[in-house]
Parts: structure tokens; C-alpha cells; sequence
């Protein structure tokens, strides 16, 4: 029959296309023994720092673009000192209104120009750009004027004697201003920027194929220490975490910045990988609406904190991999007052509390009620975190327990944004990232109606506001950590939010990687030092 | 005629997708400014970014400055990719033709394929196990399945990568090996979906050809004493291919629009993908250029397949 002979030809069609396939399929033999492979979520999103917005572009392109200073992890003992970098060192003007910064005069762009103090007066003039619109401007308000000395001697002029001037004079990458003033600012949006790319740093670009790969290779004339030792580190972009963590267990990376606790224990248990555990400088929290009247009463606010068990949050969300937090600065920090000691868990005294500030299950239906109304409140998370799913469910349930009727609820993180400034919410279980530097105002200090702060819950103590103003332009670090104290203690006793866990960061690195320093300021620290066998 | 005519509505019933899909987008909460997670990010750098971005300006405001910009033919500027939007799309247009292109092929020869087997002995075993495989793998998620293929084919066997266009250090080989890396790279993601689609192919096309098999030009056709062979392969075949070139010309949107889920699993770096980061993001510029690509496709594609229908049955040819 024909047919059988058509369907028998097309067959065989597909099955020599199969093998001619097949046989392509031994994949050709590739030496990676020089190549670091990093697994990253998403793509960086321009070669020009003035232009992109996410974390992960900011720590690749230092590994690019040199810095004045680098910031030291040495927040435990004191506000976080600064190392000399591009800048060999930096005296502060009599007046106080002064900064002066001394330039290394080896460096050079990896194009063989030097890089000059002309650099550093271009950097700012591009950081404060209207049509550049950098995000980071903001901490250069306080900055009139940045003047070249000479080639290599640069000063910054403050409007305002404050304690983060060399910080904010320092923040953002020093750029080519050889090669990037000849491009007017106005057409720095639609430029590519990958081909006017140079880099005084220990990397420079070799590859980028976007949503795919970005490839940097050693930096031959980086002069700031020894060139690196890693000739090639590529970074592979999977938009999933699910295939990112398949990948990294099949033993395609050496590198991945991000793990959720049970993804750290399968890590664990693959010999060829370690886990990197380091405090992670975020809290998670329960923001509790403090213009609900059931919430307005501090006691309230307590009972409810006391009736939620954070061990067995940190047990089952976290794997063990976070710890109780005691108050609004990270255990961490140097201001942190080690008096403080996190709510204990205690649900007969929660409820007694709940008594005393009026609640009783009066008609003895299990739920506790006031002047006739039922103690009711929705915890509200969004849905792209389960960590954060988890902790709501076990909340809820520990709010139940003492006759709160809780329901959980979760919404899409631009929604729980816009309710969380709308302040529609009673308790939104969040996390806080903290800057090195401590900045309690956004978060604690009163809010006026018009503007807007990350004070969802519409906190509000004077006394706290009159000591967070007055910290502001103390100098003495004692003093400081005093009215630090202070505040904490005073925020604790108000309990606007439930603290949680401190959480931990955990990263995967392959065993074959040697020499790498891990520190929560970038996952790429000492990359230049990074070795492979 | 009525081509003409077709193509006349098309720029209006783009611009009303544009404007449907532009409320939409409005309408969902939050904006480019909130979505990014950087803790450097202060509220005051998230106001500072809204100004940059035009989100202040309101819903109206935004829309009549998009739609002026798109009648000079500037789709305008990626929030999130940092580029213009024209530029965005047209990179991923090519990775996306080449995977759906592929998948579409795979799935109407085996589509194809399958119905002829399936057809010749209705009811037969071999139907049956065809009807109880395509039905199974058309109703199982397509993530379900490429995480088992990925699980079997890449972790197990190792016999082909499990994500990306190309190897590790590919750039430094030569053309010949770096087309047969993205062949490799190709084969699994482009399985997944030309199975997933041929499933639904055989279907449709094992009844329509059981339809025109019972209709009485093939029972002449058998009384003139002409082969079965012929009667399948030229009298039966063509009109029955019918229902499959509407399904070829709908599939227009995917061959530009991409898949989500697959390209997101496999990091095909195509529209699909760009679309699903772009929506997360809110990054209305990249959102409002990828439906306008779409909705080009839907028209154009739901016009191709009236013509190729008018080909494959002489019925429904316009006067």
C-alpha cells in the first residue's frame, strides 16, 4: 500500500533527521578551567552606572568602574570607615565645609589614559544631571561645587557640615570623562553603551548577549592591586529560581548570590558545594496600622507580638538560618543596644494583656470583643515571597490561638504596595533592608499627611521624633549610640511592629572556588582574588 | 475586496487593543518606580524616578504622550532595559521566530503524521493509543513537561542542554560548532511546544479527515476504482486540511508573541519573556510595544489563515 509507504518514507525522514541531530550532539570540548561561572536572575540593565537602577548592575559594574574610596564592613564596631582606592587619601577642610581628595597618579583606563581628577568632576556633573536623572542624586544635595586642583587633586565643597559627607562623596562610579563627555547628556538615554565602555577596575567587559550571558575579562592594566587571577567569569541569566537552582546542582555554576533556606540545605548536602552564611542587614517585621482604633493601643500592639511564636518561624521558614530581632537597628550594627532582648513568646500573658486594654470573649464564641465588636485583623503579604506566605499562615494561627480573629491575605507586590501607603492594611508582615549608614527618620519620625515615607503604619511619638532630630548633628559616636539607645527603647515599648527574625544571607559557591572574602556589601567583593585550580 | 478592506480596519483596531491594554495597565497597582528591589532605593529616589519616567503625570497625561510619540513612530523608551522599546523588541523577535517557527513545524508534520496513522483504521489500536497520548499530553502542563525533559534529557541522560541560545565560552568556537550549539539548545524547548501543539493538530485533523472520508465525492471516487492511497493523499487530505490552516494561521501570535512559560524555563531570551519581565515590572513602554506586535499578528495572522482556508477548500473562495 502506498500510504504505509508514505508514512514509512516520512518516518525515516524524521529518524535520519534524529540521528543527523543526535550525532551533533557530543558537545564540542570546552576548557572552563579558566572560566568562573555565576548564576544570576536577571540581566544588568545598562553599561552605564548613571543609568540603571537594581543592585546586581551596581555590583558588576564595580568590578568595571573605579571608586574614590571603598566602603569597610566594620559597621559592628563604628559607622562604617572608608579604604582608600582611586583616592590615596582625603582631608577634611578646617571649616568643615571642605573635601579634599588626593588621586593615585598610576591609574589608567584599560584604553591607556590616565585617570584624572577631570574624571572625578565629570563623574558629578553627570551624577547631578537633570537629563541624566541618576536615582542616587539625592546624596549629592548637600555638595555645591566640585572643583580640579591640579590633575590628581580634587575638592568638594559641602553646603552643610553633616556625618555622612565622605560617604556622600564618595557614593557612585568614577566614569571616563575622555570618552563619555564627547556624548551630551541629553543622548545618554538612547546611547548603547557597551561599545564606549572602558574600566579601571580589575574587570572589563569581553561579552554581553542580553538576557543571556554577560562576560568580563581580567583588566590587564588595573593598577589598584594585582590583576586578577580568574581570566574569564561569565554570568548566566535564568529569570527562574527554580531552573537556577536546578542548574547549580547539575554543577553549572560556581556562584549563586541568592538562596531561600531549603534550597541552602539541598546545597549542603552537594559535596561539591559549599553555603556561604552571613547576617543578612534585613528585618522582617509585622507593620501594624496604628491609626486602626483596635490597634492605636500599645498593649494591643504587645499582646500580639507576645502571641506569635518566632521560634517556630525561624525553625520551619527558616531552617534555622535567621534570629529573633529585638528592635528597628540590626543586632549587627554598632548603635545596636544589647539591653534590648526580643519580645518573649508568652500567649497566657498576651491574653492577659488583651484583658486589661478591654478585649474579652464576653459571649464565649472564642473570639475576643470590645464595646460588641470582634477583635478582627487581616495580615496582608505579597504573593511573590512564600517565605513571607509562611510567616503570615503561622502568625495567623498563633493570633487565633488567643481568640484574635486573623485571616491572612496575600496580593501582588504593586498591590501591596500602593495599600501599604494608603495605610490599607491592619498588619502587613514586610522586611526592611537597612543602609550601613543608620537612618531611623523614614521610617520612625512622624510623617506629615502630605508627604510620603516608608511610615506605613502612621507611627507617631514626639519624643521619638525630638531624639531622631536631635542624633542628626551629634558628632560623638558615645553620645550618638546613647540617643540611639534611647529611641530603640522607646520604639520597643510602643511595639508599632512586631519584630520578627533578622534573616541570614546565604549564597552557593563550588568547592573548587578558592580565596573569596564574603561580606553582605557585594557578593563580589574580592572577585580579582577569586581562584580556580 | 475584502483583504482591502481588512487591512483598512487594522490601524483602528490596533489603536483600540492599545488603549484597552494601556487602562489595564494603568489600572494595575504600583508602577516601575515601586517594583524595583534595591534597598538603596529611597522613597525620595522612587519620587525622583517617577518624574524621570513621566509616572506622575497621570493616566491620561501618560496616554496621549505615548500615543504622540507612536504616531511619529517612537514606540518610546524601556524603563526596565534602559533602551528604546523598538530596540528591545526587535531583539527578541529573531530568538522567538526561530523557536516558535521550529515548534510550528514540528507540530504540523507530526500533526499531520499522527492523523494519517490515526485515520486509517478508525477505532483501531493504534488510534486508540494515539488518542489516549495526544489527549494526555495536550491536557498536562507545558512546565510539567519541560521539567520532566529537562529532569530526563539534560540532568539524567546529559544528552542535551537545559537552558539558553548557547554554551559557556561558545563565543570563542568556531561558526560551524556554534550553529550545531544552538541547534542542541534548540531542540529541547522546541520539542516541548511542537509536541504540545501537534497533540492538538492530530486531533482536529483525524476528525476532519474522518469527516471527509464519509462525504460522498470520496465514495464516487471509490466507485471510479481509484487507489485509497490516492483517495487519502489527494481527495481527502486537501479539503480536510481546513481546520489546520486556521490553526496555522492563529498560531501567527505565538510565532511572534513567544511563550512565557517555555522561555522562561529554558532562558530563551525571546518576546514571551521580555513581555512577562516587562509586565512584572511595570515597564509600560515595553508592555504597550509588545501588544502592539501582538495585535498586528492576531489581524494579520486570523487574515492569512482566511486565505489559506479559501486555498485548501474551493468552497469559501471569495468571489
Amino acid at each position: 500500500m502506498r500510504i504505509t509507504t508514505g508514512i514509512k518514507a516520512a518516518f525515516c525522514f524524521i529518524l535520519c533527521l534524529a540521528l543527523i541531530v543526535s550525532s551533533g550532539c557530543t558537545p564540542p570540548t570546552e576548557d572552563l578551567s579558566d572560566t568562573l561561572v555565576i548564576g544570576v536572575l536577571a540581566d544588568i540593565q545598562s553599561w552605564n552606572p548613571y543609568l540603571t537602577e537594581t543592585k546586581f548592575s551596581e555590583d558588576l559594574l564595580a568590578l568595571v568602574y573605579p571608586s574614590l574610596a571603598v566602603e569597610m564592613s566594620d559597621y559592628h564596631d563604628h559607622p562604617p570607615t572608608f579604604a582608600p582606592a582611586l583616592a590615596k587619601s582625603w582631608d577634611l577642610g578646617s571649616d568643615g565645609l571642605g573635601l579634599t581628595f588626593h588621586l593615585r597618579q598610576d591609574l589608567v583606563w584599560n584604553d591607556g589614559q590616565p585617570v584624572t581628577a577631570d574624571d572625578v568632576v565629570f563623574t558629578w556633573k553627570a551624577q547631578t544631571s537633570e537629563e541624566v536623572g541618576w536615582y542616587g542624586a539625592y546624596t549629592k544635595d548637600f555638595i555645591d561645587s566640585v572643583e580640579k586642583i591640579d590633575d590628581f587633586t580634587v575638592s568638594f565643597r559641602f553646603s552643610q557640615v553633616y556625618a555622612y559627607r565622605l560617604m556622600d562623596a564618595n557614593e557612585g562610579l568614577i566614569i571616563p570623562s575622555h570618552l563619555w563627555g564627547k556624548i551630551p547628556f541629553s543622548d545618554w538615554h538612547s546611547t548603547d553603551w557597551l561599545p564606549h565602555v572602558v574600566g579601571a577596575g580589575p574587570f572589563v567587559p569581553v561579552g554581553h548577549v542580553p538576557q543571556q550571558d554577560i562576560v568580563l575579562g581580567a583588566n590587564p592594566s588595573y593598577r589598584l592591586g594585582a590583576p586578577a587571577t580568574i581570566d574569564r567569569v561569565v554570568w548566566r541569566i535564568v529569570p527562574d529560581q527554580l531552573s537556577l537552582m536546578t542548574q547549580l546542582l547539575a554543577g553549572e555554576f560556581d556562584f549563586v548570590n541568592s538562596l531561600a533556606p531549603e534550597e541552602a540545605q539541598r546545597v549542603e548536602a552537594d559535596p561539591d558545594l559549599q553555603v556561604v552564611d552571613i547576617p543578612h542587614r534585613g528585618y522582617t517585621h509585622i507593620c501594624w496600622n496604628t491609626t486602626r482604633p483596635e490597634l492605636a493601643d500599645p498593649r494591643v500592639r504587645r499582646a500580639l507580638g507576645m502571641a506569635i511564636n518566632r521560634q517556630t518561624i525561624i525553625d520551619t521558614v527558616y531552617r534555622g538560618y535567621a534570629r529573633p530581632s529585638a528592635g528597628p537597628i540590626l543586632s549587627t550594627m554598632w548603635a545596636f543596644d544589647d539591653s534590648l532582648e526580643p519580645l518573649p513568646y508568652d500567649p497566657r500573658q498576651a491574653s492577659l494583656l488583651l484583658n486589661s486594654a478591654g478585649w474579652n470573649d464576653t459571649d464565649g464564641d472564642g473570639t475576643l470583643e470590645k464595646d460588641g465588636r470582634p477583635l478582627t485583623l487581616e495580615l496582608l503579604t505579597n504573593a511573590e515571597n512564600h517565605m513571607r506566605q509562611d510567616i503570615c499562615m503561622l502568625a495567623t494561627r498563633d493570633l487565633r490561638a488567643i481568640g484574635v480573629q486573623a485571616t491572612p491575605k496575600t496580593v501582588e507586590w504593586g498591590t501591596f504596595l500602593s495599600r501599604l501607603r494608603d495605610g490599607d492594611f491592619d498588619g502587613a508582615v514586610n522586611r526592611w533592608v537597612e543602609p550601613t549608614q543608620i537612618d531611623l527618620e523614614d521610617v520612625w519620625h512622624t510623617t506629615p499627611e502630605a508627604l510620603e515615607s516608608s511610615n506605613y503604619g502612621r507611627y507617631s511619638n514626639p519624643e521619638v521624633d525630638r531624639l531622631i532630630e536631635e542624633v542628626a548633628d551629634v558628632r560623638d559616636i558615645e553620645l550618638q549610640k546613647e540617643l540611639y539607645g534611647q529611641i530603640q527603647h522607646l520604639i520597643v515599648a510602643d511595639q508599632p511592629y512586631t519584630f520578627l527574625v533578622e534573616g541570614r544571607k546565604l549564597r552557593a559557591i563550588s568547592t573548587r572556588v578558592q580565596g573569596s572574602i564574603q561580606n553582605d556589601a557585594t557578593p563580589y567583593f574580592n572577585l580579582e582574588a577569586w581562584k580556580l585550580p | 475586496m475584502t483583504i482591502l478592506r481588512r487591512l483598512a480596519l487594522l490601524p483602528l483596531l490596533v489603536l483600540l487593543v492599545a488603549t484597552v491594554t494601556f487602562a489595564v495597565v494603568q489600572a494595575a497597582p504600583g508602577t516601575y518606580a515601586d517594583t524595583i528591589d534595591n534597598p538603596r532605593l529611597t522613597p525620595a529616589a522612587r519620587t525622583h524616578l517617577k518624574a524621570l519616567y513621566g509616572l506622575d503625570q497621570g493616566a491620561r497625561g501618560q496616554y496621549f504622550h505615548w500615543l504622540g510619540a507612536l504616531a511619529q513612530g517612537d514606540l518610546g523608551r524601556s524603563f526596565l532595559f534602559k533602551q528604546p522599546v523598538a530596540d528591545v523588541i526587535a531583539t527578541a523577535l529573531l530568538p522567538t521566530i526561530l523557536l516558535a517557527g521550529t515548534a510550528l513545524a514540528m507540530d504540523v508534520i507530526l500533526g499531520v503524521l499522527l492523523a494519517l496513522i490515526s485515520a486509517r483504521r478508525p477505532g483501531g489500536w493504534i488510534d486508540r493509543i494515539l488518542t489516549i497520548l495526544s489527549l494526555g499530553v495536550y491536557g498536562l502542563p507545558s512546565f510539567w513537561l519541560a521539567g520532566l525533559a529537562i529532569l530526563l534529557f539534560s540532568l539524567t541522560l546529559g544528552w542535551l542542554p537545559a537552558s539558553h541560545m548557547a554554551s559557556v565560552g561558545a563565543d570563542r568556537w568556531a561558526a560551524g560548532a556554534r550553529w550545531l550549539d544552538l541547534v542542541r539548545h534548540l531542540i529541547l524547548p522546541a520539542s516541548i511546544l511542537g509536541i504540545v501543539g501537534a497533540a492538538s493538530t492530530a486531533r482536529y485533523l483525524r476528525a476532519s479527515l474522518l469527516d471527509v472520508r464519509r462525504s460522498h465525492h470520496i465514495l464516487a471516487a471509490r466507485a471510479r476504482g481509484i487507489t485509497e492511497s490516492r483517495i487519502l493523499w489527494v481527495h481527502t487530505l486537501r479539503p480536510a486540511l481546513g481546520p489546520l490552516v486556521t490553526l496555522i494561521g492563529l498560531s501567527l501570535p505565538v510565532l511572534v508573541g513567544g511563550s512565557v512559560v517555555i522561555e522562561t524555563i529554558f532562558s530563551w531570551p525571546g518576546m514571551g519573556r521580555i513581555m512577562w519581565q516587562a509586565a512584572v515590572a511595570r515597564d509600560i513602554p515595553v508592555v504597550m510595544g509588545c501588544t502592539l506586535v501582538g495585535a498586528v499578528a492576531v489581524i494579520l495572522g486570523s487574515l492569512v489563515a482566511d486565505l489559506l482556508y479559501a486555498w485548501a477548500d474551493p468552497r469559501v473562495r471569495p468571489q
